[in-house]
């Protein structure tokens, strides 16, 4: 392991000894839990992305039970806040930073980003997350998948039964009925492309002609496709999009006056890709104590149950109970894609190229 | 020309607020970024590309701009009638609309004929752009005498002739800023390319973003973003050249004109067109903004007004309301602060034997993405040791520098070509320098201000990729809750982004108007 804490070089450079200790682990120097009596009167900054999203009364709660004020502080989209703060490694614009995904962690990590912390509440993590500290420097917030949606309504209409697999897309059954985002300029646009990837290693550019001679169309970005190019969010053509496995509550939270029983799309399970969303403190921060509030707060039951209907994601936190709409209507994939990130970081490049060339863009 | 000492060191305040919020934060970011590996990245092939396609597609756009508005710049800032101040606001409307605003509306407008692709992209760019042509051409144009028309026509030139061979030159450097920036703005377009381009219609900003955002690659994102600054540069500085290589004239504003024959139907003709040019995408917004699947409602304007919250007290959309005030006091302040520095870099550019150096360097904010100066910004003053945070002037400061090289562009044609002699005669009869100064170049001076105030603000309130990195998350700007919204699904999102820049609409109608109004008659 080469890359050691900015925070601790120092402190390693005094003696070789200590270097090997250093270097295997941050856990030795890691910020202590703090007691909050000490931070009271302190401010706090929270960097995330634009689609952060808590209620006002979570953040009164953090604010009265610790006396620290926590500022909210807007890094664009995710991949900018992550560009922003890679560049920022080591002065930070804030103490916390929430929304790394998993496609874009590794470069975060390689760049210093972050400094270890590992929340007591870390161990109410699901099983499956909770190992994905990597070595403590992060901590999974939230999950949520990246899906073909169907709109159903179109499907009962039109009297075809709608397609249920990946596979199924490329059916001339399903020609000119897809609308997808481009990898190069949209986040789900670019999970679909790298879950096509995972599921058909090096057959995927294959996949994507098939799907090119099938009549996908390539939208810029989620909102055009959704609101533009779908049949159910706009005056669109296309029955299928590429969404999250959650907009179907989504349509029932947001609708106009009575909502409806039942959302008018569905999420195909096939296919889907996981994100992983992290939160870490930023390594150079001058308030790790109060930052390390901040982590233990965001994986706090209170947190973590408000998270669904907020930011229409998953919690990481085992055990947190559902809103109703997300029992019903939004699929908990049990094997979703994913790629490691490692993986992503050093082929995306070439995955984009690729894609480019065969769809022609 | 006798300048007061004053207006002989006026040029420190716009270069030391160039210096300070645009040089610093960039050379940092670029010292940061680059390492001598970059130069390989020169080589790649991708960036000389995009830089083609996006060349022949800003040319387009430009053509198409100038073909739409040089006969409302005609129109509306030469003739009386009616309505003129507010069909001259409407043309300011596009240019503050967000773009996502603008290619869904555009989109459901003309999308299902032509798609996405090149022409759908120079018709949007069109849309958008054609207010800096107005503005900036027609300037210039209230400032000609009609008289000059009128004797070629008596001395026997067509209508043609006499516009071919009077009017065109000493509209050419006016038109050559329009559509220079006009250019500019379509060859470092995101939005509409991200949302309505396909493979061979996009720019070397959208491959910037790619190259940061996605790829991480921020060595390659210099390189792309190098060239485009290049390409931005030299076409400034051939728009600074052909401004210069015109004589200064003796000309004033003139009063406007009542159209008589045949004027009068031009009139009816083109104030018609730019209504329904203007306002068929925004009626679209408007209808949006009162359907549900269920057909009418107002459920999305009751959310707008703060009667319902479309998020339980949420921490992200907040208040549409307060966003609203919050917009347009970052839009004031820019309005001021452009105006300054942008009307002192005008003087200067006048005053200097360096002015036309100078004249480029305060457009140089034009051939740099917003959002890399966004984050530059972020970057240089968002933490210590210099953190301007929680004064909340990074957003104004950011939108200044936006907006400089317009009030510049629309300034300095027409204080060019105002009469000097003034200035002199004034001395001669005993005025001090200044007082002089100011009788030659106040009353100009001072309509061309509140016009490009106008103008930074109009900037202000529809800009998001500086702001998207500037904003508190819970303190957004009206674009950003736009965006924010678009950005989730659900009706009711849908339906309140469309309210909100339909209040962004009218917010920017009334203001440009009241502006306008404020111009003519000081």
């Amino acid at each position: 392991m080469k890359r050691i804490p900015a925070v601790l070089g120092t402190g390693c450079l005094t003696s070789v000894l200590v270097l090997a200790a250093c270097s295997s682990g941050a856990s030795d120097t890691e910020p202590e839990a703090a007691s909050t009596a000490d931070l009271a009167g302190q401010t706090v900054q929270l960097l995330t992305h634009d689609s952060f999203a808590l209620s006002d009364d979570v953040i009164a709660d953090f604010e009265a039970s610790t006396g620290v004020t926590l500022e909210l502080v807007s890094g664009g989209d995710a991949g900018s806040m992550v560009a922003g703060a890679i560049l920022a490694a080591g002065a930070p614009t804030a103490d916390v930073i929430f929304g790394v995904d998993n496609t874009l962690v590794t470069r975060a990590l390689d760049a210093d980003v972050f400094e270890a912390y590992t929340s007591t509440e870390a161990q109410a993590l699901r099983p499956e997350l909770a190992e994905r500290s990597f070595d403590g420097r992060v901590t999974p917030i939230d999950f949520g998948d990246v899906c073909i949606n169907i709109d159903d309504t179109w499907f009962a209409a039109e009297g075809i039964a709608p397609p249920t697999t990946l596979d199924d897309l490329a059916d001339p059954q399903y020609r000119d009925l897809l609308v997808v985002q481009d990898p190069g300029t949209s986040s789900p646009g670019l999970a679909f492309a790298l879950s096509t990837v995972s599921r058909y290693g090096d057959g995927w550019v294959d996949y994507w002609q098939r799907l090119r001679e099938n009549g996908v169309k390539v939208a810029g970005s989620w909102s055009d496709a959704y609101y533009g190019d779908f049949t159910f969010g706009g005056g669109g053509d296309r029955p299928i999009v590429v969404s999250y496995a959650t907009s179907p509550p989504a349509e029932i939270v947001y609708a106009e006056g009575e909502p409806p029983e039942v959302p008018s799309t569905s999420v195909m399970t096939d296919g889907c890709y996981r994100q992983v969303e992290y939160a870490g403190i930023l390594a150079g921060t001058d308030q790790p104590e109060a930052a390390t509030l901040v982590i233990d707060w965001l994986l706090s039951p209170g947190v973590q149950a408000d998270i669904p209907l907020n930011m229409f994601v998953f919690p990481a936190r085992d055990g947190t109970a559902l809103p109703e709409v997300f029992e019903r209507f939004a699929p908990q994939v049990p094997d979703a894609e994913e790629l490691s990130s490692e993986y992503i970081a050093d082929n995306i490049d070439e995955i984009l190229s690729e894609w480019g060339a065969v769809m022609g863009r | 020309m006798t300048a007061p000492t004053w207006l002989r060191w006026a040029w420190i305040a716009p270069a030391g607020f160039l210096f300070a919020f645009m040089v610093v934060p960039l050379v940092s970011l670029a010292g940061q970024v680059l390492s001598p590996g970059t130069i390989e990245y020169v080589s790649d092939s991708l960036p000389w590309r995009v830089a083609g396609l996006a060349t022949v597609q800003a040319l387009a756009s430009t053509a198409v701009s100038l073909v739409v508005g040089l006969p409302m710049a005609n129109v509306l800032t030469r003739y009386r009638f009616p309505g003129r101040r507010w069909a001259l606001a409407l043309a300011t409307v596009p240019f503050v609309l967000p773009t996502v605003v603008v290619a869904l509306a555009f989109r459901s407008l003309v999308g299902s004929d032509l798609g996405s692709g090149f022409l759908i992209v120079v018709l949007a760019h069109a849309y958008l752009n054609m207010a800096v042509v107005v503005r900036i051409v027609g300037a210039r144009w209230s400032t000609i005498d009609p008289r000059l028309d009128i004797a070629a026509r008596t001395l026997g030139a067509s209508r043609w002739t006499a516009f071919r061979t009077v009017t065109l030159p000493a509209l050419g450097p006016a038109i050559a800023s329009a559509a220079a920036i006009v250019f500019v703005f379509s060859f470092t377009s995101l939005g509409i390319v991200l949302l309505l381009g396909d493979s061979n219609t996009r720019t070397l900003e959208s491959l910037v973003l790619r190259q940061t955002s996605i790829l991480l690659n921020f060595q390659a994102a210099a390189v792309s973003a190098a060239i485009q600054a290049i390409v931005v540069g030299t076409v400034l500085w051939w728009a600074a050249r052909t401004r210069n290589a015109i004589p200064r004239g003796a000309l004033r504003t003139f009063r406007l004109r009542r159209p008589l024959g045949s004027a009068r139907w031009a009139v009816g003709i083109v104030v018609a067109a730019t209504v329904v040019i203007v306002l068929a995408p925004v009626s679209s917004l408007v209808w949006s903004s009162v359907r549900s699947s269920s057909g009418f409602t107002m459920s999305w304007w009751a959310i707008f007004a703060g009667f319902e919250t479309i998020d339980a007290g949420s921490t992200r959309i907040g208040s549409p309301l307060s966003a609203m005030a919050r917009s347009l006091s970052f839009a004031l302040v820019t309005g001021l602060v452009a105006a300054t520095v942008g009307g002192l870099a005008a003087m200067s550019v006048l005053a200097h034997r360096l002015g036309r150096a100078f004249a480029l360097a305060t457009a140089l904010p034009l051939g740099i993405s917003a959002a890399t100066l966004g984050l530059a910004t972020m970057l240089a003053y968002g933490r210590p040791p210099v953190d301007l945070r929680a004064t909340g002037l990074l957003i104004p400061i950011a939108h200044a520098l936006i907006a400089v090289p317009l009030v510049v562009a629309v300034a300095t044609p027409t204080l060019r070509s105002t009469d000097a002699r003034l200035v002199t005669v004034a001395a001669t009869l005993g005025a001090r320098p200044s007082r002089a100064w100011w009788t030659g170049y106040g009353p100009t001076l001072r309509t061309v201000m509140i016009a490009a105030g106008g103008l930074a603000c109009a900037v202000s309130l529809g800009e998001f990729g500086a702001a998207s990195f500037l904003a508190r998350a819970d303190g957004p700007t009206v674009p950003l809750v736009i965006a924010r919204l678009l950005g989730r699904p659900g009706e009711a999102s849908f339906g309140v982004a469309a309210a909100m820049a339909v209040v962004l609409v009218v917010m920017t109608t009334t203001l440009v108007a009241a502006v306008d109004r404020g111009g003519r008659r000081s």
